[in-house]
């Protein structure tokens, strides 16, 4: 089952990649940084999971050696995973409003003042 | 209180101070008196503390192992968040804090005339406090964090003044590649985790060798390799650079060349070093070699076709970084030890030369190398800063771009005699190839700035405020002593730094508790524990001091005697010869353009050159997809040699 998470989130990340080097459109390229970035979420997420176990929360009094969990890290590491992608989308898209208000396009073939 | 003072609390000091400032800044940053000190105090305080550390770290050799919270190992696995300062973090934690104070003294007045300027400084801190966290910290999962935290800095100051022509852009391609490679690191990270569960730097080291057979692990390393290298700008992702160079504000080319790019350096050395410690194998050192290579003789031609001031600085510090990557790729102690020198003289010598692009982009409002000229009659002051700046670029004795690239090809030199190995040569003849073509290139840019005729419409043009002509006259001085004495460098800084390099078992040891290293990697630590520096060659730079006088002496007696003879131009209509000796200039003492400059090289390069121009295309999905080759090319290489 999780073979099938490891497959999907590296196809998710080449989607975005693909996104991002195919199409025309600014907006479309940050929905590909995005797609990328769920991508890496959706392999965190995956790789903390273990079989059978249950959600990390206990109390001092119930945890014992034979308790069984996921494991807790790659949580914590994709809710900061998932509040730097919302960091990006924001900050591209609001390069997007500035990059249409002076260039009047969207098109990056046609936004290419610096070259050579 | 002593407790406080105590020196193993100076790197999170040192961290702390910098977001600290940029929170006050946000608070109290109204007032110009007020922001202002507490941006210098912050970059200050932060210098203060490197500096503190250089006795017990850089001359006792200590390894500074801190955990937050006093949350040490716990039944042998680091679950706490650790920082690790070991001579190689305090040598690129130096090189930072200086670049950010230098800096920080010169914004102050650089940036009177723009708005917005407390959102300025707290980027600015934001962006220092994201590369010192990174090189300190001893953790690969905060490692991720602060390079974040830096490309957004980065990226906002590279839009900072987005009414400049361009400015936008160059943060939207940065912004996106810049997340390719985030997105990569974080990707790497995770699949480390995933097969050493745990995140802490030096138990990483103790595990992560013993798995190299394993074919994830070769992928982490290709997509950390890979992220890193974004950060530093090699080639493929050197558009990027010159781009967001040309951009942002003088005072953050400076950071984004002196200090980001050194971050992806610091990041590729801690990968190959100690994270694999695949440097034994010939295949990594070629790989290495070869990025280096290729991005030093590519960014230096690239250079040679621009006609932007700071777009050129920017190539030109791309091929920098070429140099430092091929000397760290040759895996000797001379090679590491001038690689990171060079790192070092790379940081003075370009900031040094951005800071003057920027006091002549404030004068005279452009950076066109087609529009200036002649301004050394109004700025003598910056003319002088600039030509030191140029003569160390150009490796020109006695400042420190020589004494570094001298031993660089003294290294890949000493590295071919060892191997026997022909490349090795041809590295050392690209080497020097390089380092010509970088000393054209800035006869080019001080003729069409400072020499030459001046313009009309420049002739009120004003030497630029103290404040300016202090930082770059900061830089300036070091450029002068690191290069004067190299012997003390290498002493107190490089030597030590190489030293901890080559001793990944120490490292492991003061995070893990004595013999951790050798329990876990067993026959992979290398006994290295004396690295020996020996030059094969007889080098003094006081000599070629003197010899340099003579000539120069000799070439103004020359140039003095023969004043009242000038060259006349024939009257009439101009000959074939004379046109192609002013290249077609119609007045007589008329500026000679820089483009204008080694036409002829120009001329015969010309189906390269513009095979260059048009690869560099500008569009967005062109820069995206040579990141995703970089990559594919790169997991390739590890599933092949390894």
């Amino acid at each position: 089952m999780m073979t099938f998470n490891y497959i999907a989130s590296f196809f998710l990340i080449a989607l975005g990649f693909y996104t991002i080097i195919t199409k025309f459109n600014l907006i479309k390229t940050v929905i590909g940084l995005s797609i990328a970035d769920y991508g890496v979420n959706l392999l965190i997420i995956s790789i903390g999971y273990v079989p059978g176990g249950t959600a990390p929360i206990f109390t001092n009094g119930e945890l014992t050696p034979l308790t069984y969990f996921v494991d807790p890290i790659p949580q914590a590491l994709t809710l900061t995973s998932i509040v730097i992608g919302a960091c990006v989308t924001a900050m591209s898209m609001s390069l997007v409003m500035k990059l249409y208000d002076s260039y009047g396009t969207l098109d990056t073939r046609e936004i290419r003042r610096l070259h050579g | 209180m002593s407790n406080f003072m105590n020196y193993v609390h100076f790197p999170i000091y040192s961290v702390m101070v910098l977001f600290l400032g940029a929170f006050l800044i946000v608070v109290l940053g109204k007032s110009k008196m007020l922001r202002s000190l507490i941006a210098l105090l912050a970059s200050g305080c932060s210098l203060a503390c490197m500096i503190a550390l250089i006795k017990p770290v850089m001359l006792n050799g200590e390894v500074i192992a801190y955990w937050m919270g006093s949350r040490a190992l716990a039944g042998g696995y680091a679950i706490g968040i650790a920082m690790e300062v070991d001579a190689l973090s305090l040598f690129f934690g130096l090189l930072i804090s200086t670049a950010v104070f230098v800096s920080c003294v010169y914004s102050i007045q650089y940036m009177s005339h723009d708005d917005n300027i407390p959102q300025y400084f707290t980027l600015f801190l934001m962006l220092a406090g994201g590369v010192m966290g990174l090189v300190l910290s001893g953790d690969i999962f905060n490692m991720f964090i602060m390079v974040e935290i830096l490309t957004f800095a980065a990226v906002a100051l590279t839009a900072f003044r987005n009414k400049v022509y361009g400015a936008l852009e160059a943060a939207f391609k940065y912004l996106v590649v810049g997340c390719m490679g985030s997105t990569c690191i974080l990707a790497g990270v995770i699949v480390l985790y995933a097969n050493a569960h745990t995140l802490n730097f030096a138990q990483l080291s103790s595990i992560i060798p013993g798995m190299m057979g394993n074919t994830s692990v070769k992928i982490a390393f290709a997509l950390l390799f890979v992220g890193f290298s974004t950060k530093a700008f090699l080639v493929p992702f050197h558009p990027l650079a010159a781009d967001a160079h040309g951009a942002a504000p003088a005072s953050i080319s400076v950071l984004i060349s002196g200090v980001l790019t050194k971050s992806g350096i610091y990041g590729i050395i801690r990968l190959t070093y100690f994270l694999f410690q695949t440097m034994n194998l010939g295949t990594f050192r070629f790989l290495l070699v070869f990025v280096g290579c290729v991005s030093m003789f590519l960014c230096v031609t690239m250079a040679l076709a621009q006609h932007d001031f700071k777009r050129l600085l920017a190539f030109h510090s791309i091929s920098q970084i070429g140099y430092v990557m091929t000397a760290v790729g040759l895996c000797t102690a001379l090679g590491f030890s001038s690689g990171i020198y060079h790192a070092m003289n790379h940081t003075l010598f370009k900031g040094l030369l951005f800071l003057a692009a920027g006091a002549v982009l404030h004068e005279t409002g452009t950076t066109n190398l087609d529009e200036l000229g002649g301004l050394s009659r109004k700025m003598p002051h910056t003319t002088v800063l600039f030509l030191i700046g140029a003569f160390s670029i150009s490796g020109i004795p006695p400042f420190n771009g020589f004494a570094s690239k001298w031993l660089i090809y003294q290294a890949c030199y000493q590295k071919a005699v060892e191997s026997g190995n022909f490349a090795y040569v041809v590295v050392t003849v690209i080497c020097l190839v390089t380092s010509v073509l970088t000393l054209a290139s800035f006869v080019k840019v001080s003729q069409s700035v400072f020499f030459g005729r001046l313009p009309e419409k420049y002739e009120n043009v004003k030497e630029v405020p103290w404040g300016m002509r202090l930082a770059m006259g900061m830089f300036a001085v070091l450029c002068v002593v690191t290069g004067l004495f190299p012997d003390a460098v290498g002493r107190y800084l490089t030597h030590p730094a190489a030293t901890a390099a080559f001793n990944v078992s120490n490292y492991i040891d003061s995070m893990l508790g004595a013999g951790a290293a050798s329990e876990a990697l067993g026959p992979f630590v290398s006994g290295a524990q004396n690295v020996v520096f020996v030059q094969p060659g007889v080098w003094s730079p006081v000599s070629w001091l003197l010899i340099m006088c003579i000539a120069l002496l000799a070439v103004t007696l020359v140039a003095v005697s023969s004043r009242y003879d000038r060259y006349k131009a024939p009257e009439g209509p101009a000959d074939a010869k004379h046109s192609l000796f002013f290249s077609g200039e119609e007045a007589v003492y008329s500026q000679v353009g820089g483009s204008d400059l080694f036409w002829g090289f120009k001329y015969n390069w010309r189906h390269y050159f513009s095979f260059m121009h048009d690869l560099h295309s500008g569009i967005l999905n062109d820069y995206a997809l040579w990141a995703a080759v970089a990559l594919a090319l790169a997991m390739l290489f590890m599933l092949i040699v390894l």
